[in-house]
């Protein structure tokens, strides 16, 4: 762990952490760090652990072993400092009050707090805040009244009231329809841009890939892979190309592209990352007899990666990670 | 920045008037029924005083229990969850969802007082008259703390529960419906280390003349600062699950 960085620079640090429900383990040993100024997604199937993460990352829940650290102290501290914007997951906005009325108390919660703090960063006005989560034309409306991606929008805009160093979204398109997927990301990819630090998860492969410039694959509690959306695209198949083959098997896992293959049926099967150099090379070879290439959607390749990722050792890169 | 909470949870609660319309429909009733019935045995202006009392700290009682089942059902909605993420201490969320609390109890008190002054004929001094209404007012405050601090614990159908196990138990046990003197000498004994008896005594030691006493207060003080910390408690722990 490099010592004179991790204060300025991390906006999140896991270190072991183990967190078990009776016989169940959560959260295996997680070791994490993000940087800020990064928006960071946290991928994995449903029960990978994700929000049990993001529970202890906000200090709602306590690891059993390990040490959460957020922006250099503990997440009690970063949250009661107003310094991390939430979006926990799936819950709904409460009754008989109007947009503009909630998110004037959440964002005046955290202009309270600036100020008492003399934290810099200013928190923005209501107007403005409205404006960047485009819910301007809803302030009037009751808050429980409003269709889920309207909601999900003002449930960003409290995670982002008071221009927080870090936010953490817990699967906040989960039961959205496309279009309101899309309307959110712009209004998050906005706040990214103007420098903010967004940590998200997700099971969505396709919002990582879009959203984030860093992706943790997390699997079973564990990070199975981690870095850039190309690093761990380099690393998942995305098409299988499979042919007859003639005599014995040439070595196949060395060819450019594949990660790697099998052989049955006097048919090769090769999963690759690069088609086009896999045939071209197989083409030099001669080994094109009924030649075959399948696409596989990447749904289907984030699946093979989280299931067979603990098989399949060393696919983590380092590329985000440092 | 309590007094923000405050009024961000005043709003949602005022919006929905019949809550309040609730809390004082049966101490009411019940106040014009029993005084009637000549529970305390005293079938004058004392009896009057005493069941105005009573009934006006049993109306509290039914009020802050019912501000205990509304937080019970802000917990699933992630509204709970959604404060703790929120740069606020506990401490002044919890006091200030108390205060809320104690807003409820005016209908009832104002009420049943009202009906005292203006049906059963009871007299007081202008300053007995306001030390009660701000004695019982004040002195619910302990069994506020209790009821949210049971909101945050347990669900919405728990905390119905357990509200009117306390809105019932506490009240007959206070003797705010007949007084611990027609109690056995046992339960007497054990009355008057309730927070309702003590509470409801600091009003009637203002009818009969007298100031509130000191073990009075302290016993009250002690139930505040117990209740208050199962509270801070219960809201730190409702926001692990929603």
């Amino acid at each position: 762990m490099t010592v004179q960085t991790t204060e300025t620079a991390s906006a999140v640090e896991f270190a072991g952490v183990t967190k078990s429900y009776g016989a169940v383990r959560a959260v295996d040993g997680l070791d994490l760090r993000l940087v800020r100024g990064t928006s960071v997604a946290l991928l994995g199937p449903n029960g990978a652990g994700k929000s049990t993460t993001i529970g202890m990352l906000l200090g709602l829940l306590q690891p059993d072993s390990g040490t959460v650290t957020l922006l250099g102290t503990t997440p009690e501290q970063a949250v009661r400092a107003g310094r991390v914007g939430a979006m926990p997951q799936s819950g709904r906005l409460i009754g008989r009050v109007t947009v503009r009325e909630l998110l004037g108390f959440v964002r005046l919660a955290y202009a309270k707090k600036t100020k008492a703090v003399g934290r810099a960063a200013a928190v923005p006005a209501l107007g403005e805040l409205m404006e960047a989560a485009r819910i301007t034309e809803l302030a009037g409306r009751k808050a429980d009244q409003l269709s889920g991606g309207q909601a999900q929008r003002v449930r960003f805009a409290i995670a982002m009231a008071g221009a927080p160093d870090l936010v953490v979204l817990d699967e906040p398109t989960t039961g959205l329809d496309i279009e309101a997927r899309r309307e959110l990301w712009t209004v998050v990819r906005g706040y990214a841009d103007r420098g903010g630090t967004v940590l998200f998860s997700t099971h969505y492969l396709e919002e990582a890939d879009d959203h984030a410039d860093r992706i943790v694959v997390i699997d079973r509690g564990r990070v199975v892979a981690d870095g850039t959306s190309d690093d761990i695209k380099r690393r998942v198949p995305g098409r299988t190309v499979s042919f007859d083959l003639a005599g014995p098997a040439p070595s196949l896992e060395v060819l450019p592209g594949v990660v790697s293959s099998e052989v049955g049926g006097g048919r090769a099967r090769l999963h690759t990352t690069d088609s086009d150099a896999t045939v071209l090379a197989l083409a030099e070879a001669g080994c094109i007899r009924n030649l075959e290439v399948a696409g596989a959607r990447l749904e289907e390749a984030f699946l093979t990666l989280t299931h067979a990722g603990t098989a399949r050792a060393e696919i983590r890169a380092e590329g985000g990670a440092r | 920045m309590i007094v923000h909470y405050i009024r961000l949870e005043m709003v949602r609660l005022l919006r929905d008037p019949g809550y309040l319309v609730m809390s004082l429909i049966s101490p009411l009733t019940m106040y014009l029924v029993f005084n009637s019935l000549d529970l305390t045995g005293d079938s004058g202006h004392g009896g009057a005083v005493y069941s105005m009392v009573g009934m006006a700290g049993f109306g509290a009682i039914g009020a802050v229990m019912g501000s205990g089942v509304a937080i019970a059902e802000d917990k699933p909605i992630g509204w709970i969850r959604q404060l703790r993420l929120l740069p606020l201490r506990p401490l002044e969320v919890v006091v200030g969802r108390a205060l809320c609390a104690m807003v409820v109890t005016l209908p009832p008190i104002l009420s049943v007082c009202l009906a005292g002054a203006l049906v059963n004929g009871v007299s007081l001094g202008i300053g007995q008259w306001a030390a009660v209404l701000a004695l019982l007012w004040v002195g619910i405050a302990p069994i506020a703390a209790l009821a949210i601090g049971l909101g945050y614990l347990l669900t919405g159908q728990q905390a119905q529960m357990a509200g009117l196990v306390c809105y019932m138990g506490l009240s007959l046990l206070g003797g705010l419906w007949v007084p611990i003197s027609k109690f056995p000498g046992w339960l007497e004994h054990l009355a008057t280390a309730t927070p309702i008896n003590r509470y409801g005594e600091l009003s009637w030691r203002v009818t009969d003349g007298d100031a509130p006493s000191l073990t009075g207060v302290l016993v009250l003080a002690a139930w505040a600062a117990l209740f208050a910390a199962v509270a801070v408690y219960g809201y730190r722990r409702s926001a692990r699950s929603a």
